[in-house]
């Protein structure tokens, strides 16, 4: 320690001037933006540039794997169809209340019922665990994460060195950097709607608390460098309706709400998120629960109902899904939100998986490790359609109408359009299972028969 | 493999013809060649290989609908002994997805061929028409994956529902009427309301489709 003295007022300085540097630096190119919704344009040229290293990263692999003639491995993660893994019951159920209007109750054997196992056989044929390993084709492009390259290790000194680089820059240059903002976005967040609820209801303090969580957002966006592009921004919600989006991370919500202005729905969490969520219902009404208050449909249902007829509260925005899914795929809707009755106006966010995979497993991850697995991540691309409003129709009930929204969505997004409950664990269908499957539907088809014979 | 990588004008002809993109029909085909061990053609023996397939009940129907000339789209009738690519696709087209640039009468050509397969996995006699006897063949063979499941009550449950699709077809019928069996028409108006063009597909994972961001 004593050897650093004669330096020491020089370090000193230089770490003083740097940091002031940072923070102007800072303040002037993404703060003062953020407030008055201006863009500089930076991040745009940041990722035609990322785009161009890793365009040429990837034909280094190729080349250094040929010479080395070794095969690439391109991880078909999900094979090349979409298989979901319904249960025997519901998919039947579903194709049988959708046929005859049949009491469902009374299942006994149907034409229809055929057509689940002969889907299932076709599927099999196109594709069972034998498809997921090689391809000797091209590779998809790497972005320079190791985490979401196998080839790693049959690259060339350049590349490495590349990497390396990329390291470095992500976490000691990106990783402070987005930790600042987002620092300054929560703080902001939370002080503004404070010192915004202390004022007297009014159009004042509508448009203050309005403009406040819009800023915040904004300058979470960029703590996040997330480069959005929005479509159809014509259609977005409007008061007294729901907005509904398919769901991949918690980061949805910031990109949504970053361009409009939104009531939040959920329940109240302790520690940080709670302070967050307490202060930012002062400026204005969210809807939030509590812990046992969620279980109660009814309740939610008639809060719901009452937030949304009031015109001069904002839309609410709500997941349907109620879980992350990994942005291929949209799953079955809960139909709590589409009972309601007020106009919809669905919302679909697809990511580009080129610049970091925003999918959260919280199977996987906890909030923090996915946080900072997002804020070392080169960008978050994303883009979000605004469809035009859904309204149900007379003679449809609540689980069609968020069908249809669904396929809406999906088909917006280029998502696939899954039957499968998202609540459901996500487990490779072992070979005990099948066979209870078959026996599942005969026990079906056979214990009603019996019942009915017997009455 | 002299054939194994299409040339562009023979898969653009397939492509039309069959309504898949470019990109599925490679993936097909890779997954044809893995089928095959590298043939030209796939015989039955092939299905074997599929270890996921074993569990299906309907699997003897499944895999001998590939073969079955009439799905096939061929004038003459009965089962060809083996099947090449091109015939692979055509029986995959039966589940490939509705675009969405459809009008009705495409939709309902497109409904219409997807039933059609349906009734022919349940005809196997191809006569036209969905016999009892015929019908009682693929309850049992749902059935079987239950041990315990004696024949008589699989028999029962087979006539209990096909008289309940004679009372749907043709409506009371008198005390001496026999019902001959069940018609590619009858077919049709069973399986009304349910619209199995959106349901009877196989989606491919379209890495391609991801909106460009920029």
């Amino acid at each position: 320690m004593f050897l650093l003295l004669p330096f020491d007022s020089l370090v000193v300085n230089l770490l003083g001037i740097s940091i002031t540097v940072l923070f102007t630096l800072l303040l002037v190119f993404i703060i003062v933006p953020a407030i008055f919704g201006v863009s500089f344009g930076i991040r745009k040229v940041y990722m035609k540039t990322l785009l161009k290293i890793f365009q040429w990263a990837t034909l280094r692999i190729e080349r250094g794997a040929k010479e080395k003639n070794h095969p690439l491995y391109k991880p078909y993660v999900n094979g090349i169809i979409a298989k979901d893994p319904t249960s025997l019951e519901e998919e039947i159920k579903e194709i049988r209340r959708s046929g005859s209007g049949k009491a469902l109750d009374a299942p006994e054997f149907e034409l229809s019922d055929i057509f689940y196992f002969c889907r299932k056989g076709i599927e099999t044929i196109m594709d069972d665990e034998v498809t997921k390993r090689f391809s000797a084709e091209e590779l998809e492009s790497w972005n320079l994460l190791s985490r979401t390259n196998y080839n790693f290790q049959y690259i060339s000194l350049r590349l490495t060195v590349l990497w390396g680089l990329g390291v470095l820059i992500r976490y000691c240059f990106l990783l402070p950097l987005r930790i600042a903002l987002a620092f300054t976005g929560i703080s902001l967040l939370v002080t503004g709607t404070t010192v915004v609820g202390y004022l007297p209801n009014g159009r004042c303090k509508d448009f203050l608390s309005k403009h406040v969580h819009l800023m915040c957002y904004r300058i979470c966006v960029r703590a996040l460098t997330a480069i959005i592009t929005y479509h159809d921004r014509e259609n977005r919600p409007r008061n007294g309706g729901i907005c509904v989006a398919n769901h991949t991370s918690p980061i949805d919500v910031i990109i949504l709400a970053s361009d409009g202005y939104y009531a939040m729905v959920g329940q109240i969490h302790g520690g940080l998120m709670g302070v967050i969520q307490r202060a930012m219902v002062k400026a204005c009404p969210h809807v939030w629960f509590e812990r046992s208050e969620v279980r109660d449909r009814h309740l939610v249902a008639r809060r719901l109902t009452e937030h949304v007829q009031d015109k001069s509260k904002l839309p609410i925005l709500i997941f349907p899904e109620g879980t992350c899914i990994n942005n291929t795929s949209v799953m079955m809707f809960k139909k709590g939100s589409f009972e309601i009755g007020a106009t919809v106006y669905p919302v679909a966010i697809k990511y580009d998986p080129q610049f970091g995979d925003a999918f959260w497993n919280s199977s996987k991850y906890g909030m923090v490790t996915y946080l900072l697995r997002m804020m070392t991540s080169w960008a978050i691309v994303c883009s979000v359609w605004y469809l035009p409003p859904m309204t149900r129709q007379p003679e449809e009930d609540a689980v069609q109408f968020a069908n249809r929204v669904k396929s809406a969505i999906a088909r917006q997004g280029g998502l696939v359009d899954l039957l499968w409950d998202g609540g459901l664990k996500r487990e490779k269908v072992k070979d005990a299972f099948k066979e209870e499957q078959q026996k599942l539907y005969s026990k079906m088809i056979v214990g009603s028969h019996e019942d009915r014979s017997r009455s | 493999m002299g054939s194994a990588h299409s040339v562009p004008a023979e898969m653009r002809e397939l492509a039309d013809r069959t309504g898949f993109t470019s990109e599925q029909i490679e993936h097909l085909h890779r997954r044809f060649k893995q089928l095959s061990q590298d043939q030209l053609t796939i015989r039955k023996e092939n299905f074997d290989s599929i270890p996921d397939l074993e569990f299906n009940p309907i699997r003897g129907k499944i895999v001998h609908a590939f073969f079955d000339k009439r799905n096939l789209r061929q004038e003459s009738d009965g089962l060809a002994d083996e099947i090449n690519f091109e015939d692979f696709l055509t029986i995959m087209s039966y589940f490939r997805p509705i675009e969405m640039n459809m009008d009705e009468e495409q939709l309902d050509r497109f409904r219409k061929e997807k039933l059609k397969f349906l009734f022919h996995m349940y005809d196997s006699d191809h006569d036209g028409k969905i016999t009892l006897q015929e019908y009682r063949n693929v309850v049992e063979e749902l059935l079987s994956g239950n041990p315990h499941l004696e024949k008589e009550s699989a028999r029962s449950i087979a006539d209990g529902a096909m008289m309940e699709a004679a009372s749907i077809c043709v409506g009371q019928m008198g005390p001496d009427q026999v019902y001959e069996g069940i018609t590619f028409e009858d077919f049709l108006k069973m399986w009304q309301g349910i619209d199995i063009e959106t349901k009877m597909h196989v989606r491919f994972l379209n890495v391609d489709t991801i909106a460009h961001c920029y």
